[in-house]
């Protein structure tokens, strides 16, 4: 039964699902589109018409079959793409169509079903193309078209058989609730599973989320309530009219039968007073005692001769005899005979006007001489007279096409012939008519054997005629005009449904995506994009107001821009001017040198470096990073630069420095900037370098004569990062030639156009490859190579970079120096410094003086060392200087001496400074040790 | 070292003061490659230089070996230390010393 119709739906949903799934999942999904929509089509079509069949189904009679094949072209069509839908309608519709000649399927809907299969594929095609822009609908529409196409299929059930509206009614009475339901639940299911399964992915058509949903709610609502409206309307009309038809009908039928019994009964009695009176005319006898016989002969109660006056002449009972006619409202009628118009005249049966327990029936016919005869009959008589004729009248006779009519007599007993029933009283049927509360020719309710009849009875002649119709044929039309018109109004209001969703797509929603579309472009920053929807006035205007409002923000911003680019560069040049910026910096401090570089990014960084002297023989230099950029950066920096110069110069050690720094930049540090900074204090009498770490990239460090080398120190924690912290210091003995090189992470991540790292291996090599150049080629190569690299790709951060080399370590009884590199001044110096602390006179400090600079230049000049050093002591009054390097062994003592006699054309240069010192000095020590000349000289101080 | 220059009539005289060493040889050889050019007589005057070195020498031999070619050149007011210089060094007998 119904559940055959339910599994066959559910067949549909679960081939949709399967072949959503083999579509996803395997590859039946990679074949082409085409061939995909045919073999979809196909096989829907072959579902179509199982469902079709008879085991699929429920036969209703006469062969038709109550199925659901409509569901399966709706599936192909709404879910897997226009063509598959009428491919599979088609299919469907051509197998319903030619099945019905073979005996297959019913011929009776042969065309309605197969037109609206094949429509039904059509349908679910051109909504899924234009309504759905070619995706899957959400379940509510699918259950929706499934019972669309099911009304489609019911009108078109009507529409061909409207020569046979009964049956097709039957049929669609039967077929529409459960077609509907079940076409509506499978496709509404297919979706429903589909949904589930490609939960999260796209592709299901919700239409545009928010008007159009809420416009198709609405439109819904009214829709309903319209339909409701119509639909009640219809029905209360329609009832209104079908029963006074119902009435009508009855009434009719019922006067019918009045009629006849009436006539049979008046032609009765006329006939009996037609010989009455022959008897009366043939006799002579016209004595009171032969009408009496007469009454007797002929069993009927009264005979009066009337004469032309109205006056009873003459009768069977003598106190009749002188009754005026006209005296009594009943008689009255007979008086009609007297003007010689008619010739009888038969009154209705009726109670009698003095014993209205008995019934009396009279009939009356003109006598030759005048005056007319009159008969009353009473009811007993005439009813038997008439009893078997009754019977005959109903017979054959009914109402409507089901209806029925009966005479029965008034006990209730059917008289009349032709019905099973005849001779039971109406009880036995089960109908009670109580002619009190259901007077006569009025129609009440009655039901008889469980089917509720309109009825409907007459008293005439002492019988009942009762007259029924069942109520199903009474409100027949009825019930065809409301299914008739509560399908057309449903298949009207769809199309009205699809129509205005149509138009507010097209004229709202697909304009306002448009505009959507641009304005999140706009929002994520593209201000180029303009608005152009056009399609109608109002989204004309909206258009060009964005676009002024678009250009105008767009030059405020670009009038911003201009404003805040100027302030950044006066915050970029104040931040320049803070830093120390002329180089050599110390031009009498040869000792070092000192060279730093910093190339900011468009914006204002928060890089810096610094240096400055502590004291005569004390530098102290230092790199930082603040954290951020812009105007916030660059404030962090100046206040991080003021507080680190400040705590330094008060003579504090380098972590001491970094410790209370720390401390103070925590305080009201709310933005929660902090910086990394690497600093370093160098002591230029010893070349010791105390350094401090706080988070910075570590240095890279040259030792005299070997490679750059990255100095992993253990690094401290950002500065301003959190309070109470304690920093370390490390200490790293410089030597001359010594060079250390700072960066900020602005150098090593650099990126070139590929995103590529410039990174440390880069920077060291290329650190490595320039060696010999002086700090600021050095800093400068740098930043040629970050450019070459970066290749014209945005610099992102601060370039800083700074570069400290020692030349010589210059204590107070000794120098280091390398020779070669600006030394002799500084042995110069050193002389000058040594001599002056000896209390001795002018000639001895002369020759101290002139002793450092012939041994000294010699190194410089002649030994190729890599470092030498000087230094001095005074024992009993004498000096002793000790000059090493580490360059050829050279014995001074082994020179030849020069021959002073020469002229000045012929004397040569050479030897001659070792000469001089030679003869100045007491001794000359001279050793090789440790691959290192050793010279000792002994001066006396006192001359 | 400073070296004060001074030429009447082609009679050229460097009046050094400080010291003539390694380091400040080569700022009176330049300043004497200008003043040569039209010196006829040349004089060093020493009153103000506390010692000289070697490198010294050497500009000094350089310059006596140009003005024996043109002129004439003596030194003057050379202290103990320069003299013992010149002693060791056998410069007495190529400089004309007053």
């Amino acid at each position: 039964m119904i559940f055959t119709l339910i599994l066959t739906a559910l067949y549909n949903a679960a081939l949709t699902v399967f072949v959503y799934i083999a579509d996803k999942k395997t590859p039946f999904g990679k074949i082409s589109y085409k061939s995909k929509q045919w073999i979809i089509g196909i096989l829907f079509g072959i579902m179509a018409a199982f469902a079709s069949m008879r085991t699929a189904g429920v036969d209703i009679g006469d062969g038709t079959i109550m199925n659901v094949r409509d569901a399966a072209p709706i599936c192909a069509g709404l879910i897997f793409g226009a063509p598959a839908g009428i491919i599979a309608g088609v299919i469907g519709g051509l197998y319903r169509y030619i099945s019905a000649f073979f005996g297959i399927t019913g011929t009776y809907t042969q065309v309605a079903c197969s037109v609206s299969t094949a429509l039904a594929g059509f349908i679910a095609a051109g909504l899924r193309k234009f309504m759905f822009d070619d995706k899957k609908p959400g379940w509510v529409y699918g259950l929706g078209i499934g019972m669309l196409c099911e009304v489609i299929h019911m009108l078109m059930i009507f529409f061909t058989n409207a020569n046979d509206p009964s049956t097709a009614f039957n049929f669609v009475k039967i077929c529409s609730l459960p077609m509907m339901l079940c076409n509506g639940f499978s496709v509404g299911a297919a979706v429903f599973i589909i949904s589930l399964l490609s939960k999260g992915r796209s592709g299901v058509a919700a239409g545009g989320k928010h008007i159009s949903k809420t416009f198709q709610m609405w439109l819904f609502v009214c829709i309903v309530i319209a339909y409701a409206l119509t639909s009640t309307y219809t029905y209360i009309l329609q009832s209104k009219m079908s029963n006074t038809e119902t009435e009508s009908v009855i009434r009719t039928s019922i006067d019918d039968v009045n009629q006849d019994i009436l006539d049979m009964s008046d032609e009765n009695l006329l006939d009996k007073t037609n010989r009455i009176r022959s008897e009366y005319l043939k006799s002579d006898d016209k004595s009171e005692a032969f009408l009496q016989s007469l009454a007797i002969g002929y069993k009927v109660a009264e005979i009066h001769i009337v004469g032309t006056d109205g006056i009873i002449k003459n009768s069977n009972k003598s106190e009749y005899i002188g009754f005026d006619m006209a005296s009594g409202e009943q008689s009255r009628e007979f008086l009609q005979l007297l003007d010689g118009g008619n010739e009888s005249f038969v009154q209705k049966y009726r109670p009698q006007a003095y014993n209205s327990d008995n019934s009396r029936k009279y009939g009356g016919v003109t006598l030759p001489e005048g005056g007319f005869l009159q008969v009353g009959y009473d009811a007993d008589e005439f009813r038997a007279d008439i009893a078997d004729t009754v019977g005959k009248i109903a017979r054959n006779r009914h109402i409507g096409e089901t209806g029925f009519i009966v005479i029965c007599d008034d006990e209730w007993n059917i008289v009349s012939e032709g019905t099973e029933y005849t001779g039971q009283n109406l009880s036995n049927l089960g109908i009670w008519i109580d002619t009190g509360s259901n007077p006569e020719k009025t129609i009440f309710d009655i039901e008889l054997r469980g089917t509720p009849y309109f009825c409907e009875y007459e008293f005439v002649e002492g019988y009942y005629i009762v007259g029924a119709i069942p109520k199903t044929e009474s409100l027949f039309m009825r019930d065809v005009s409301v299914y008739l018109s509560s399908f057309m109004e449903i298949l009207i209001f769809a199309a009205l449904f699809v129509l205005v969703y149509f138009l507010i797509k097209r004229l709202i929603i697909d304009n306002l995506m448009r505009i959507n579309r641009a304005l999140s472009k706009i929002t994520n920053g593209n201000l180029d994009v303009t608005v152009d929807v056009r399609a109608n006035e109002e989204f004309a205007s909206l258009s060009d107001d964005i676009n002024s409002t678009v250009s105008t923000l767009k030059r405020y911003i670009s009038e911003a821009e201009a404003r805040i680019d100027a302030e950044l560069e006066f915050a970029k040049q104040i931040q320049y001017s803070a830093l120390p910026s002329v180089f050599p910096p110390y031009p009498n401090r040869r000792e070092f040198d000192i060279y730093a570089r910093m190339d900011t990014a468009k914006e204002v960084g928060g890089d810096f470096y610094d240096f400055y002297m502590l004291d005569n023989t004390t530098i102290a230099f230092l790199i930082a990073d603040v954290s951020g950029k812009g105007i916030p950066a660059a404030m962090f920096m100046m206040k991080a630069k003021t507080v680190i110069k400040d705590l330094a110069e008060s003579g504090l050690a380098v972590d001491e420095i970094f410790t209370r720094a720390n401390a103070k930049l925590c305080e009201n540090n709310d933005a929660g900037m902090f910086v990394t900074a690497w600093m370093a204090i160098v002591d230029l009498k010893t070349g010791m370098m105390s350094v401090a770490n706080a988070g910075h990239n570590p240095p890279v460090i040259k030792h005299a004569g070997g490679r750059f080398e990255y100095v992993k120190q253990r690094a401290g924690f950002v500065l301003a990062g959190m309070e109470g912290l304690k920093y370390r210091r490390t200490d790293i003995q410089l030597s001359p030639g010594d060079r250390i090189y700072l960066y900020t992470d602005g150098v090593t991540e650099t990126t070139d156009t590929h995103n590529q790292l410039y990174g440390e291996d880069r920077l060291v090599n290329l650190l490595n490859s320039i060696d010999d150049k002086d700090d600021k080629s050095l800093c400068d190569a740098v930043k040629d190579d970050i450019d070459r690299f970066a290749d014209g790709a945005a610099q992102f951060d601060d370039i800083t970079m700074v570069s400290f080399s020692l030349n010589f370590v210059k204590g107070d009884d000794k120098i280091t120096f390398i020779p070669g590199h600006d030394a002799g001044t500084a042995v110069s110096d050193f002389a000058a410094q040594l001599t002056s602390k000896l209390d001795v006179l002018p000639k001895v400090s002369s020759k101290v003086s002139i002793a450092i600079d012939e041994i000294a230049s010699n190194i410089i000049n002649y030994s190729h060392a890599r470092i030498a050093e000087i230094s001095y002591s005074i024992e009993n009054g004498r000096l002793n200087l000790v000059f090493t390097d580490d360059g050829n062994p050279y014995n001074p003592s082994d020179t030849e001496e020069p021959d002073i006699t020469l002229s000045a054309e012929e004397r040569q240069i050479g030897g001659l400074g070792i000469f001089i010192v030679k003869k100045m000095t007491e001794s000359m020590d001279y050793k090789y040790e440790n691959n290192k000349n050793i010279l000792k000289l002994t001066m006396a101080l006192s001359s | 070292m400073t070296i004060k220059q001074t030429n009447e009539n082609g009679n050229v005289t460097l009046a050094l003061s400080g010291r003539l060493d390694t380091v400040t040889a080569p700022e009176l050889e330049t300043a004497l490659e200008r003043a040569l050019d039209d010196a006829k007589e040349l004089c060093f005057d020493f009153k103000e230089l506390e010692y000289i070195s070697s490198a010294g020498l050497r500009v000094l031999l350089k310059a006596q070996k140009i003005m024996n070619t043109k002129g004439k050149m003596k030194v003057t007011g050379a202290n103990e230390t320069i003299m013992e210089v010149f002693d060791i060094t056998g410069f007495v007998d190529i400089l004309t010393i007053e």
